[in-house]
C-alpha cells in the first residue's frame, strides 16, 4: 500500500494541473459569468466529494483494519498461527494500532510466543457445538497454557467451569504426549468445557520462557498438537 | 458532459489517494492517541511501590479481579505493573525468586524492549533499573570500579513505559501464590538521596 502511494499521489497532482488547462479556451460572452459560477460551485463540489469520500474511506478503512485480530505478522505452523512480533518494539504498525485499542499486553520475545487456531485440521472454523480431539506435543518451553475462549464477553450466566489447561496439569501419556478434548459434553481424560453454549470458539496456546520465540521459522507441524474434529452435536 | 464525467473520474481518483493517506495516518496516530492503551491504563500506579495487579488469578470461589482490562488474559497467570516516569528519576524493579516461573518485561509506547525470566537472577534477586540514556551516563560516572553494581541496566526508549509482571500458576493450589508472588516484586523511584543511602546500606552488608 506504501509502495503505491507515491505513484496515486502524483497522477492526483497530474490531474489537478490538467483540469483547468483544457477549460480555459471555452471561455466566451454571455455565459462566461455562469459558466465561471457554474464552476466555481462545481470545482468546490468535487473538492468536498474528494475530502469527504477520503476522510469516510480513509477512516473506516483505519477503523477495520484495526479493530479485530492483528492483520499482519502471523506465521502458520499446521493448525496455529504463532504471533511472534506482536509485542516487540519493531512490530508493523497495524499490530501497535491493535495493541492500543485493545489495551493488551503481548508477550514480549524473552518472555514467551502466542499461538492461536481459529480452525481445525479440514480447515473448518472451530464452533462450540463441534467435539475436538487437540493431542500432540509441544515445542520446548518452560511451561505452556492451553486455554480456550469465545468471542466477546463472557455469558454471565454460565458457571465457570475450566478455561484452559497448563504444561503441569495436563494427563499425559506414557510418552509424554498430550490429548485434551474440547466439546460440550463431559469426557474422560483431559476435559476442556465449551466456553459457550454456541458461536465461533479460538483456541490459546502460550509458551513461556521458550528459545522457539526467537526462531518461529524452525517449527512445524509436528511440534504443535494437532486440531481435529470428532463430531458435533445436531 | 464529457469534461463534467472526467472532472468527477479525478475527483474519485485524488479522494481515494486521500482515503490512503488518512488510512496511513489514522494507523499511525492510533498508538500515540489511545487513552484505553496500555500506558495510558497502567499510569495509575505510578505512584505505588509494588506492582498494581491488572489480572489476579482466580482462587477457589474468588473469581478473577472484575476490572481487569486485558482482552483475552491467560487464566493461570497472574499479571502486575509498574508505570514509570523517568522524569522523577530511574526506576528499579526488585523480585526475589520463588518456586514459581516470574517474569519481567519492559515496555513502551511501541512495544516491549527488554524481557527477562527470573531464571536470569543472581542468587535469587533479579535487579532492573529502567533509565533514560542521559540517567545510565551518570550511573555509569558514579560506579564504583572495586565494587561493581550487580544491577541489570536497560535504557529505556521513551521517559513514561510500565514493566509488566507475570507469575505463572501451574497448578490451581499455586494460584494464591501467584498472586501474593506478584504483589511481593518492589518498583521504587530511585532519586538521587535515595541511593547514596542504598549504596552504603548495600556496601554494608555486603553484597
Amino acid at each position: 500500500m506504501k509502495l503505491t502511494m507515491p505513484e496515486g499521489f502524483g497522477r492526483a497532482l497530474a490531474a489537478g494541473g490538467s483540469n483547468p488547462a483544457s477549460r480555459r479556451g471555452r471561455r466566451n460572452g454571455v455565459g462566461r459569468l455562469v459558466a465561471r459560477l457554474w464552476r466555481k460551485s462545481s470545482v468546490a463540489g468535487l473538492a468536498a466529494y474528494a475530502l469527504a469520500l477520503g476522510g469516510v474511506l480513509g477512516l473506516a478503512s483505519a477503523d477495520w483494519a484495526t479493530s479485530g485480530g492483528y492483520p499482519f505478522g502471523g506465521v502458520q505452523v499446521g493448525d496455529w498461527t504463532a504471533w511472534p512480533r506482536a509485542g516487540a518494539a519493531n512490530a508493523d504498525p497495524y499490530t501497535r494500532a491493535v495493541n492500543a485499542r485493545r489495551g493488551e499486553i503481548p508477550l514480549a520475545v524473552g518472555e514467551g510466543l502466542l499461538l492461536t487456531a481459529a480452525a481445525d485440521d479440514a480447515g473448518q472454523a472451530l464452533d462450540a457445538t463441534c467435539t475436538y480431539r487437540i493431542g500432540g506435543g509441544t515445542p520446548p518451553a518452560r511451561a505452556w497454557t492451553l486455554t480456550v475462549a469465545g468471542r466477546g464477553p463472557r455469558d454471565p450466566g454460565r458457571a465457570p467451569v475450566r478455561e484452559g489447561f497448563t504444561s503441569t496439569e495436563v494427563l499425559r501419556s506414557a510418552d509424554g504426549r498430550f490429548t485434551v478434548v474440547l466439546g460440550p459434553e463431559v469426557q474422560p481424560g483431559n476435559w476442556l468445557p465449551s466456553p459457550r453454549a454456541s458461536g465461533p470458539v479460538r483456541l490459546a496456546l502460550r509458551l513461556y520462557d521458550t528459545p522457539v520465540a526467537a526462531s518461529v521459522g524452525s517449527l512445524d507441524r509436528s511440534t504443535v498438537p494437532a486440531v481435529t474434529r470428532l463430531g458435533c452435536a445436531p | 458532459m464529457r469534461p463534467v464525467s472526467l472532472r468527477v473520474v479525478y475527483a474519485t481518483l485524488v479522494g481515494l489517494v486521500l482515503a490512503g493517506l488518512v488510512h496511513i495516518a489514522a494507523v499511525l496516530a492510533i498508538p500515540v492517541l489511545s487513552e484505553k492503551d496500555a500506558v495510558s491504563r497502567t499510569r495509575t500506579s505510578e505512584g505505588l511501590d509494588h506492582p498494581q495487579s491488572i489480572y489476579a488469578v482466580a482462587t477457589g470461589d474468588d473469581p478473577s479481579t472484575p476490572e481487569a482490562w486485558l482482552p483475552i488474559p491467560d487464566p493461570a497467570v497472574a499479571v502486575g505493573v509498574c508505570a514509570y516516569d523517568l522524569a522523577d528519576g530511574p526506576m528499579r524493579v526488585s523480585a526475589r525468586t520463588g518456586p514459581l516461573s516470574l517474569s519481567l518485561a519492559a515496555h513502551a509506547r511501541r512495544g516491549a524492549f527488554y524481557a527477562v525470566t527470573d531464571q536470569a537472577a543472581v542468587r535469587g534477586a533479579l535487579d532492573l533499573v529502567i533509565l533514560t540514556r542521559a540517567q545510565y551516563d551518570e550511573a555509569l560516572a558514579d560506579d564504583d570500579e572495586n565494587d561493581p553494581s550487580r544491577d541489570v541496566r536497560i535504557v529505556a526508549p521513551d521517559s513514561r513505559g510500565f514493566v509488566v509482571v507475570r507469575v505463572i500458576a501451574g497448578l490451581p493450589s499455586q494460584r494464591p501464590a501467584a498472586n501474593a508472588a506478584v504483589q511481593a516484586v518492589s518498583c521504587t523511584t530511585d532519586t538521587p538521596a535515595d541511593e547514596a543511602g542504598k549504596d552504603g546500606s548495600g556496601k554494608g552488608s555486603g553484597r
